[in-house]
């Protein structure tokens, strides 16, 4: 049951959404993800698991329903704020790293209001943390699938997120190299108390870590 | 394995590529010959004047070029708001307009004695000089009509690559608390450098290679001071030398755009992301949006063309017989052109994909560059080669016994000069478009054809020949169209008492008698805009095939 009362973390309250005039993929969907657990979101191809987590980014605009996020609403019926005022981190199935830029750059591209030198320190020390301090100067296309999802996360890390969004993060590695990398992944995020919601097609794979669950089926 | 016949096809793209390093030779062979007192004095007098002027110019309409297409393709591309549909195409008119007809008809609407300025006089009872007004005639004005003629190729250029950003990456930007415009600026301008480099690079070479607009609003650069060489001081190593300097300039810009594009162009190899939805602009943002998109169609079409419009239907031109005799030669010469530079671009292409494993993608890289020889430069290279082959052609005639005329000039005196000058240059556009659509044809194909018993000869009736006629048409229409725009070239290597439609333009123009020029350069303007209606029309759907060679054009030149 959802409470009344805005908690910490995202709590999502009788979200709608569909495309256009046609029938809801969204319909009436209430999450509570509270600090440092893991809610993972499964269902079927096109049920809308990537959707939701556009809505909760604010990438897509709700129908109905509303979204907080640590408190404050982010959206409802005649409020949207933009991704860039949400302070959600977003992780792509893709990665969706600057192509233009250094693994050092893009990890630093979120981090606001500090000197350069100090960017540069924040953003060392997550690539550090997650073992890619040879590859701070490394372009995107130099590095493997495992290390590009290792920069994503500290890309969005550095901005200190209230909610992380994993979008299917293992689907395009090794299956020898899934196992260390969410191990690293979900031991920082409970370590930063981050409320985060993962959508995958095969739950077996973060059974360990998951605190609750969402079928969209 | 490359048999027989395949060794002697490896002759024909050497051939093709002859027509451009042959000219461009000899321009080179000229210049270090004995230039005596013409050089001195250009070199003395006007030769600083050129290069910051050039320079100047160059550097003024790139900028604005810039202002006008980049923006534009960002917001067609990306946005939904009201007009969209209609800007999408139609910003793509002003490459219809030649920027000396653009001159022509901006310079006399806002001239003193113009509409314009005589409205605002009539209006506020001031005289001349009570009030200030801007010169177009000076090389801000030129500057603003080239850029306005020729953004187009920033635009297409941009859209190009707008329309291949990852949607990922511009929506991980907004994630990690970037604005649109901040997205913008370090994430979508970044990534699309390179191609808006290449369009930039293409609006730089028109603009060094431009002489009616630049001679009509009187600034010297270098085209005009080689034709002045070339005419007036009858100093033909003068004018190379130039044109040397002037090569050597353009090559520079080629340099640093491939060495941009090569640095850049591994990043996109990293995206598989879906491309971007366009966002809906509401309300009075969608119309200023709207309204602001329409500046550069405005200045660089819709401007020049009511006037030449008013002009050619309250004067006009009153021997309309000349008109068509002119826009008859005209349409020759840019038919012919466009069949010649299809057979010798196809020829090319074919022979490269036919002979896979052989070094041959030298020839055709060569080929591309003609496109980067202003017109002044390569009619230099082409009348003088010629001129070499008319005194031996005429030798050998007089060696054989018996009483018989002089052949005379029959290359370099002929419309020969014009359609070999006319494949120097637009090689450079007729090969990229036609490569671009062979590349769509899968060699698998071939080799299936080739497996069924079908020769080499067969497979390029059969099945390369049904999917390449699209493409050859439109490269055909391409080519031609530029041949009746083009100007430079033409008026150095027509025969002699035989014009174009342009030449006719560019002499009454010359002559201050604009309401006459005004049919012939409307009749240009409106065969100008069949290419860009077409580029629309396919960059509008799905087919990419011209758009992408264009593309290529733009990248390779």
């Amino acid at each position: 049951m959802i409470s009344d009362t805005c908690s910490q973390g995202l709590r999502i309250s009788r979200l709608t959404f569909g495309y256009g005039r046609s029938t809801p993929i969204i319909e009436d969907l209430n999450i509570e993800v509270a600090p440092g657990t893991l809610h993972t979101v499964v269902g079927p191809s096109g049920c809308g698991k990537t959707t939701l987590l556009r809505l909760i980014a604010g990438l897509e605009r709700a129908r109905q329903g509303k979204i907080y996020v640590n408190g404050r609403q982010v959206a409802g019926e005649q409020l949207h704020l933009q991704p860039e005022k949400r302070n959600v981190g977003f992780v792509f199935q893709d990665c969706a790293l600057f192509p233009h830029l250094t693994a050092e750059r893009n990890v630093s591209f979120g981090i606001r209001g500090r000197r350069r030198r100090e960017r540069r320190m924040i953003a060392s020390r997550l690539l550090d943390r997650f073992g890619l301090t040879d590859h701070t100067d490394a372009m995107p296309h130099t590095l493997s699938g495992g290390q590009l999802q290792r920069v994503a996360i500290a890309r969005s890390l550095a901005r200190n997120p209230t909610v992380m969004l994993f979008d299917e993060p293992f689907c395009n590695l090794e299956v020898s190299q899934r196992a260390a990398i969410r191990r690293d992944i979900f031991e920082a995020l409970k370590a930063d108390r981050i409320a985060t919601v993962l959508v995958t097609h095969d739950p077996d794979e973060v059974n360990e870590y998951e605190d609750d669950r969402t079928d969209l089926s | 394995m490359v048999g027989r016949l395949t060794r002697v096809w490896l002759l024909v793209p050497f051939a093709i590529a002859m027509i451009v390093v042959v000219p461009l030779g000899v321009v080179f062979t000229i210049a270090v010959g004995d230039a005596s007192e013409a050089w001195d004095h250009r070199v003395e007098t006007r030769l600083l004047d050129y290069s910051l002027s050039t320079l100047g110019l160059a550097v003024f309409v790139g900028i604005l070029a810039l202002a006008f297409g980049v923006p534009t393709a960002w917001r067609v591309q990306t946005h939904r708001f009201p007009g969209r549909s209609m800007l999408s195409w139609a910003l793509m008119l002003p490459l219809a307009v030649p920027a000396y007809v653009a001159a022509y008809a901006l310079t006399d609407l806002f001239q003193f004695s113009g509409p314009v300025q005589g409205w605002m006089r009539e209006h506020t009872g001031r005289s001349r000089s009570d009030y200030w007004f801007p010169d177009l005639r000076t090389l801000p004005g030129a500057a603003l009509i080239l850029a306005s003629t020729l953004y187009p190729y920033v635009y297409l250029s941009a859209r190009v690559a707008f329309a291949s950003l990852p949607r990922s990456a511009m929506e991980a930007s907004r994630t990690l608390g970037s604005g649109p415009i901040r997205t913008f600026f370090f994430v979508a301008l970044p990534l699309s450098r390179p191609a808006i480099v290449a369009g930039l690079a293409l609006v730089i070479m028109e603009t060094l290679a431009d002489f009616g607009a630049v001679q009509h609003c009187a600034v010297d650069t270098f085209a005009t001071g080689i034709y002045r060489a070339w005419y007036g001081m009858d100093s033909q190593a003068a004018a190379a030398r130039l044109s040397v300097l002037l090569v050597l300039g353009i090559a520079a810009i080629l340099v640093t755009e491939w060495a941009l594009r090569t640095r850049r162009a591994h990043h996109h190899n990293t995206h598989r992301s879906a491309p971007m939805t366009p966002r809906t602009l509401r309300g009075i943002g969608g119309w200023i949006t709207c309204a602001a998109c329409c500046i550069p169609l405005f200045v660089g079409f819709a401007l020049p063309g009511a006037r030449l419009l008013y002009l050619a239907i309250d004067r006009g031109d009153r021997k309309l017989a000349s008109v068509f005799d002119y826009g008859l030669n005209s349409l020759m010469l840019g038919a012919g052109s466009g069949v010649i530079a299809v057979v010798l671009a196809t020829c090319m292409v074919a022979t490269h994909r036919a002979s896979a494993g052989h070094s041959m993608g030298v020839f055709k890289a060569i080929t591309r560059y003609g496109y980067a020889l202003p017109g002044p430069v390569l009619a230099i290279g082409v009348i003088t080669a010629l001129g070499w082959g008319d005194r031996t052609l005429n030798d050998l005639w007089a060696s054989i016994p018996g009483e018989r005329a002089r052949l005379g000039l029959v290359l370099s005196g002929s419309i020969i000069a014009l359609l070999v000058g006319y494949q120097t240059r637009f090689l450079g556009i007729a090969i990229p478009l036609i490569d671009a659509a062979y590349g769509r044809i899968n060699h698998r194909l071939d080799d299936a054809a080739r497996t069924l018993g079908m020769s080499p000869a067969g497979v390029f009736a059969h099945i390369h020949l049904p999917n390449l006629r699209a493409p050859m048409f439109a490269t055909g229409l391409f080519v031609f169209v530029d041949v009746v725009k083009e100007l430079p070239a033409t008026l150095m290597l027509r025969p002699f008492n035989y014009d174009t439609l342009a030449v006719r333009v560019y002499q009454l123009a010359s002559e201050e008698r604009l309401d006459e020029a005004a049919t012939g350069a409307l009749v240009i303007v409106a065969i100008g805009m069949l290419p860009a209606l077409v580029l629309a029309r396919r960059l509008s759907s799905k087919h990419r095939t011209l758009g992408a060679g264009l593309h290529n054009e733009e990248v390779s030149a």
